[in-house]
């Protein structure tokens, strides 16, 4: 195993993943406490119930085991008592845990005043996150520590879900709609803040969605306000960012993958057959292919999948070159 | 099949007249068991794939594609060709009729019709493997993305299910009329076996779910071919509008899935506890409570999907509500093992440990995904993937393995494999639980559903379900090798070798004859007359009948 997949693993839950917290990763906020809270009295009540009905069943089925064929047991065919007791108790339980749950879900709903609003947008199959400043960040998202941050969150294709399993909460991104929720963050425990493909989609959205994964970052107040502004002014012409601002990913993959466009792995210096002719692709080759990608449709791929981008020309220096590393 | 035709008196003309243009509800249920089989099968094949995949992170052992095909593919096989074929058309269709007392179902033509839709649904969504189109939607199919999705595949699914559906429908009618003007003399309501209540309560069901889920799916049909904008946003249509047609059956369904499994629970456990049914009123009406509030909480699958979170709070008080009279059975058939004299037996071990040992824990994990705030951390997750599975595997399966050990003396006049049967229920038990319980685990840890890729520190207990899926596998391969087997070379049966007192034992032959019984049979009590009363005499096992 990799040292980064090893750091990961140290990570979820902070180092305490396992049976002891039901396998829960560590709760980040204060409502995903509250959650964890009901989570926990929830299955205590329910681990009662199993231990009562699965000891039971087994104590009757060794207890009354027949030991003659002809046997008949009790003829006893019911009891109101009985019945009433077995009736009313788990609805007393019930309704314990129906009122109770009703009241949290007031208080997860509402939002704080004062909040800093993020918005959350799901598309196929990447996060587009937009800070109030107008900064946009991609796949990569950066919050605040301690304060309240509402998400709003919207869909620009099919329907996706934002989850962040730390903070106990998702909620679909619905095309047409908007929904949101609110966190006020804490950091992660062992002073790393940084935690990868946190941002998950829940909701199955196609080819990719086992993909579709995001950073996130709680970053102390300060250092935030410096990230937001500093990436507002940032000339946005490196691969990474036009990449993800693109959604080239949603067709091509950077691991040999097969997608609906062609690897961008080992693509440079490749040779393959395009309109009945062998080409070697090169920084010319790709160039055009971004510009004017129906000039040129290599085998197997069709054309008017992929549409012209506009860009700036130090901007699609870069992706080739980041096309050229992958190797 | 040989066999399974040679029924007594029936005059053997030819294959043709025999099944195919057969309208004898018995052999329309044998034709359902056979077909929803062999569905069955390819069902459990998607799934060892989805398993394999998932062995590993990022194993590529199917392209995403093909993972997502695999998944839509078991899901849809699994619900609408297996498990609600299994148990209303097949167990429905032979038990019903000859448990009441009748010489058939009010409607025979009308039967075989429904049977004749279910298959031909069945082949038009298989006709979408040849297209080259198999669909990647989900067995949910949510819109906008399955609107988008390409190939005739999608077309193929919709029109299928609307196929399917006009079986059901045409299925639950004739049940319904023959339930209530069918039963022979003295089979008063109160005296009917316990599968019919549950048969009954779950063709209403089917009666007033299934054209939701046809609206669901046409509407889907007409955005994709015919420009209409249900779905469109930019047109002002709203997903959500699928959504909650499509729960509004889909979760009654749910019950279409479990109530005649829990009708199978309610014949068997008496038998071989030798004891009468506990509750046998407490049992049937909580059937028609779970029915009719079935109703009432389609919108818990739906708590993130765009509602406000308060609007959850209405459907999570109906889904804790729908968990009483849940609770209900589940006490009153350990109640019937208390003071009984019990049998080890394959159908015992698979009601008793099985569908009650598992089922409960399924139904524990839906109050907890009932609960507004812990779903919002569980919906789409695996551990709603556990869930379902517990009751749709853990209740409705091992039922259906029941109830084909149960009555297979009787449908075919030959016994199975006792001890290979007891050894096969085992190793299907253990494979059920290790293939299932760490899907809890893995849901909370935050591997969502539906995806072929998750993150390392996951992949033990990925492994175990992996294995615990492969020992379900060779489990289900030897239970049916166990009955195939005995088709052939299986005991000739007697006439009641269990000792149980429902009709289709005390007054046909194994198997029946073309109509059933010699002589109408008249009935003077309910079908659990078993123990033994205070002055200490047993009970005839014949007691039921005059
Ligand atoms: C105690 C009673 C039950 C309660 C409170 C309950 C609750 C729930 C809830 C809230 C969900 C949605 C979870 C989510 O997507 O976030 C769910 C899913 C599901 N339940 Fe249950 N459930 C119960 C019993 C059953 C039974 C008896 C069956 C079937 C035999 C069943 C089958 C399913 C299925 C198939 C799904 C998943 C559907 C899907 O999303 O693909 N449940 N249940
Ligand atoms: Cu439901």
């Amino acid at each position: 195993m990799s040292s980064a997949a090893q750091k990961e693993i140290s990570q979820i839950g902070g180092g305490q993943v396992g049976l002891s917290n039901f396998y829960l990763p560590e709760a980040l906020t204060g409502t995903a406490k509250d959650i964890d809270g009901l989570f926990g009295m929830i299955v205590w009540i329910a681990l009662v119930m199993f231990i009562l009905v699965e000891a039971l069943l087994v104590i009757f089925l060794i207890r009354y085991k027949r030991k003659h064929p002809d046997k008949h047991g009790k003829a006893i065919d019911g009891n109101t008592k009985a019945e009433v007791i077995w009736t009313l108790i788990p609805a007393l339980i019930l309704v314990f845990i129906g009122i109770y749950s009703t009241s949290m879900v007031y208080t997860i709903q509402e939002p704080p005043e004062n909040v800093y609003e993020i918005k959350v947008t799901g598309m196929k199959w990447a996060w587009e996150f937009e800070y109030p400043n107008g900064a946009k960040s991609f796949n990569d998202l950066r919050i605040p520590e301690g304060e309240n941050v509402l998400f709003k969150i919207y869909s620009k294709d099919v329907i996706h879900s934002f989850w962040i399993p730390e903070f106990r909460i998702k909620q679909d991104a619905v095309p047409g709609r908007e929904t949101r929720f609110w966190v006020n963050a804490d950091q992660l425990s062992g002073g790393e803040n940084k935690y990868e493909k946190r941002v998950i989609c829940a909701e199955y959205c196609g080819n990719q969605h086992s993909l579709m994964l995001a950073d996130l970052q709680i970053m102390p107040a300060k250092e935030f306000t410096a990230w937001v502004d500093a990436e507002l002014t940032r000339p946005k012409t490196d691969a990474q960012y036009v990449v993800q601002a693109n959604g080239c990913t949603s067709c091509h993959t950077i691991d040999g993958g097969k997608s609906a466009g062609p690897t961008w792995k080992g693509l440079f210096g490749k040779k393959q057959i395009v309109n009945g002719q062998e080409v070697t692709v090169d920084e010319k080759y790709l160039e055009e292919a971004i510009v004017q990608p129906d000039a040129k449709t290599p085998e197997g791929y069709s054309t008017g999948m992929m549409p012209a981008f506009q860009m700036e020309p130090e901007a699609i220096k870069n992706v080739v070159e980041y096309i050229k590393s992958l190797q | 099949m040989e066999t399974l035709a040679a029924t007594g008196d029936v005059k053997r003309k030819s294959f043709f007249r025999d099944w195919i243009l057969t309208v004898d509800h018995k052999k329309i249920g044998i034709m359902y068991a056979l077909t929803s089989i062999i569905f069955f099968f390819f069902g459990g094949l998607a799934a060892i794939l989805i398993r394999t995949q998932l062995a590993l992170p990022d194993t590529q052992v199917l392209e995403p594609q093909q993972f997502n095909q695999a998944f839509t593919v078991h899901g849809t096989i699994m619900i609408f060709l297996w498990i609600i074929p299994m148990l209303t058309g097949a167990f429905g269709n032979y038990l019903v009729p000859i448990m009441i007392g009748a010489h058939d179902m009010a409607f025979p033509r009308m039967n075989a019709l429904s049977f004749w839709l279910f298959l031909l649904g069945g082949l038009v969504l298989f006709v979408s493997f040849f297209v080259g189109a198999v669909p990647d939607v989900g067995w949910t199919a949510y819109p906008p993305y399955s609107i988008e999705s390409q190939g005739a595949g999608l077309d193929f699914w919709i029109t299928s299910v609307h196929i399917l559906g006009l079986s059901s429908i045409l299925a639950a009618i004739n049940f319904i009329v023959s339930t209530w003007n069918m039963r022979t003399e003295g089979m008063t309501f109160n005296r009917m076996p316990l599968f019919v209540w549950a048969n009954l309560v779950t063709s209403f069901i089917q009666l007033f779910g299934t054209p939701a889920l046809a609206g669901a799916v046409t509407t889907l049909l007409l955005d994709r071919h015919f420009g209409t904008v249900f779905y469109n946003v930019q047109a002002g249509g709203d997903p959500m509008l699928y959504q909650h047609l499509f729960w509004f059956y889909s979760h009654p369904a749910v019950y279409v899935m479990i109530i005649p499994a829990m009708g199978i629970v309610s014949e068997i456990l008496p038998v071989f506890a030798r004891k009468p049914i506990f509750g046998y009123k407490a049992i049937a009406y909580s059937s028609i409570m779970i029915g009719l509030l079935g109703f009432m909480v389609w919108a818990h699958h739906m708590f993130v999907a765009g509602m406000q979170m308060t609007e959850g709070i209405p459907f999570m008080i109906t889904s804790m509500i729908i968990a009483v009279p849940t609770s209900i059975k589940i006490f009153n058939w350990l109640a019937t093992l208390w003071g009984g004299q019990i049998k080890y037996t394959t159908p015992m071990l698979f009601v008793s440990l099985g569908f009650l040992g598992l089922f409960t824990i399924g139904g524990l994990s839906g109050i907890m995904l009932g609960a507004v705030p812990l779903d919002l951390h569980l919906h789409d997750t695996y551990f709603v993937v556990a869930h379902f599975h517990y009751v749709v595997f853990g209740g409705s399966m091992t039922a259906i393995m029941a109830g084909m050990f149960f009555w297979f003396p009787k449908v075919t006049g030959r016994m199975y494999h006792e001890k290979f049967g007891q050894v096969a229920f085992w190793m299907y038990f253990i494979g059920t639980n290790l293939t299932f319980f760490p899907m809890h685990f893995i849901g909370m840890a935050g591997m969502p559903r539906r995806v072929f890729f998750y993150q390392p520190e996951l992949t033990t207990l990925n492994q175990v379900a992996t294995i615990g899926s492969f020992v379900i596998g060779i489990a289900s391969l030897l239970l049916i090798a166990n009955l195939v087997h005995a088709i052939f070379k299986g005991q000739k049966a007697v006439q009641n070798p269990w000792g149980a007192q429902t009709l289709e034992w005390t007054n046909a032959s194994s198997p029946p004859t073309e109509f059933n019984f010699e002589e109408m049979p008249v009935v003077t009590s309910d079908p659990y007359q078993f123990g033994e009363k205070k002055d200490g005499k047993t009970l005839d096992d014949d007691g039921v009948t005059a």
